[in-house]
C-alpha cells in the first residue's frame, strides 16, 4: 500500500522534472546550463549596446543609508560569498557577478519595479564596475544607481545600523 | 469533517504549489541565481531551476484536480519537496545569509523566522492531506 503511494509519487516527480527540462529546452530565455555561472566572482564583462541611462552615483555610507531602507530600493552585494556571509547590509542580494550574460541578465531582472538600485563591495571600485555594467545592461534612465564609498568597509565603519550577520565593528 | 478539511487544504496547497510555480517561471535564470545564492550546490542551482517550476505546477495540479489516489501521492510529493525547501531556507537562516527565499520567483523578499514557520505550517497541511485521503 505505501509502497503503491511511494510510487505514485516517485512518478509524479519524475513527469514533473522531465516536463521542466523540456520545457526550459524549449524556451528561448531558458537557463543554458553550461553557460550559468554561479555568483560567486567579479570580472570585466560583455557590454551589450544599451540606450541612455541615469549615471552611477557615488555616496557616502550616511548619504547612501537614506536609500537603503526603501522597499522600492534593491541593495546588492558585489563582495565574495564568504565576505557576504560574515556580514552585510541587512537585506542586501548576494549579487558579486555582471560579467556573464545569464548574472547579468538575471540581475536586470531583479530590477523589475524597482527605481534604486544601491551596490557595494570590498571598495568603491569593485562596486562601480558592477553597477556600471547593470546600467549599460538595463538601460533605464529611470533607476537611480547608487555606489557606496569605500564599500562594506566603510558602511561598517559608520556604525549604520543596516547591517546584519557577525559584524564586530557594527554598533547595533 | 475531515474530508472538508482535506478539500480545503489541498485546494490551498494545490493553488499555492500553482501561484509559486506560474512566478518562478516568468525569469528563470534569475530563479537559478537566487538558488545559487543558498551556496549549498550551487553547480545544481540552474538544473533545480529548470525542473522546480514545472514540478511545483505537475504537484500542484494534483493536488486540486487528480483521482483520490494520486492527489494523496501528489500531497507527499509536496511534503518532500517543502521538507527540501525547509532545509535550506533554515540553512540560509542560521548561517545568517541574508538572501532573497525565491519562494515565489525572484523579489520575494529576505529569508526570516516566518518563511520558516510558514513551511512548516505548509508541511504539516500536506502531511494532513497525505493521513486524510487514505482509501
Amino acid at each position: 500500500m505505501f509502497a503503491t503511494l511511494l510510487g505514485r509519487a516517485f512518478c509524479l516527480v519524475l513527469a514533473g522534472s522531465a516536463l521542466g527540462l523540456a520545457v526550459n529546452a524549449a524556451r528561448r530565455d531558458g537557463i543554458r546550463f553550461t553557460k550559468f555561472a554561479p555568483p560567486t566572482t567579479c570580472g570585466a564583462g560583455e557590454a551589450a549596446p544599451a540606450p541612455a541611462a541615469s549615471p552611477v552615483e557615488v555616496l557616502p555610507p550616511t548619504a547612501a543609508v537614506s536609500v537603503c531602507g526603501d522597499a522600492q530600493t534593491l541593495v546588492a552585494d558585489v563582495r565574495p560569498a564568504g565576505e557576504f556571509a560574515q556580514g552585510h547590509v541587512t537585506g542586501a542580494i548576494h549579487l558579486p557577478c555582471a560579467s556573464s550574460d545569464s548574472a547579468a541578465s538575471a540581475a536586470v531582472d531583479r530590477l523589475a519595479g524597482r527605481h534604486t538600485l544601491v551596490v557595494y563591495g570590498d571598495g568603491t571600485d569593485d562596486a562601480k564596475v558592477v553597477a556600471d555594467e547593470l546600467r549599460r545592461r538595463g538601460g533605464r534612465a529611470d533607476l537611480r544607481i547608487v555606489v557606496i564609498e569605500g564599500g562594506f568597509s566603510a558602511w561598517s565603519h559608520a556604525g549604520l545600523a543596516c547591517s546584519s550577520g557577525p559584524c564586530t565593528e557594527c554598533t547595533k | 469533517m475531515m474530508a472538508a478539511l482535506a478539500l480545503v487544504l489541498r485546494l490551498g496547497l494545490g493553488g499555492l504549489l500553482i501561484l509559486a510555480g506560474v512566478l518562478k517561471l516568468r525569469a528563470p535564470v534569475a530563479f537559478a541565481t537566487e538558488i545559487a545564492n543558498y551556496q549549498l550546490f550551487p553547480a545544481v542551482a540552474p538544473y533545480v531551476a529548470a525542473v522546480l517550476p514545472v514540478l511545483e505546477l505537475v504537484v500542484g495540479g494534483a493536488l486540486v484536480v487528480a483521482p483520490r489516489a494520486w492527489r494523496r501521492a501528489a500531497a507527499l510529493g509536496a511534503l518532500g519537496m517543502l521538507a527540501t525547501f525547509t532545509v535550506a531556507v533554515a540553512s540560509a537562516y542560521f548561517r545568517r545569509i541574508n538572501i532573497d527565499c525565491g519562494c515565489f520567483g525572484t523579489g520575494g523578499g529576505p529569508i526570516t523566522g516566518l518563511t520558516l514557520v510558514r513551511n512548516v505550517v505548509l508541511m504539516t497541511a500536506a502531511a494532513t492531506i497525505v493521513a486524510a485521503e487514505r482509501d
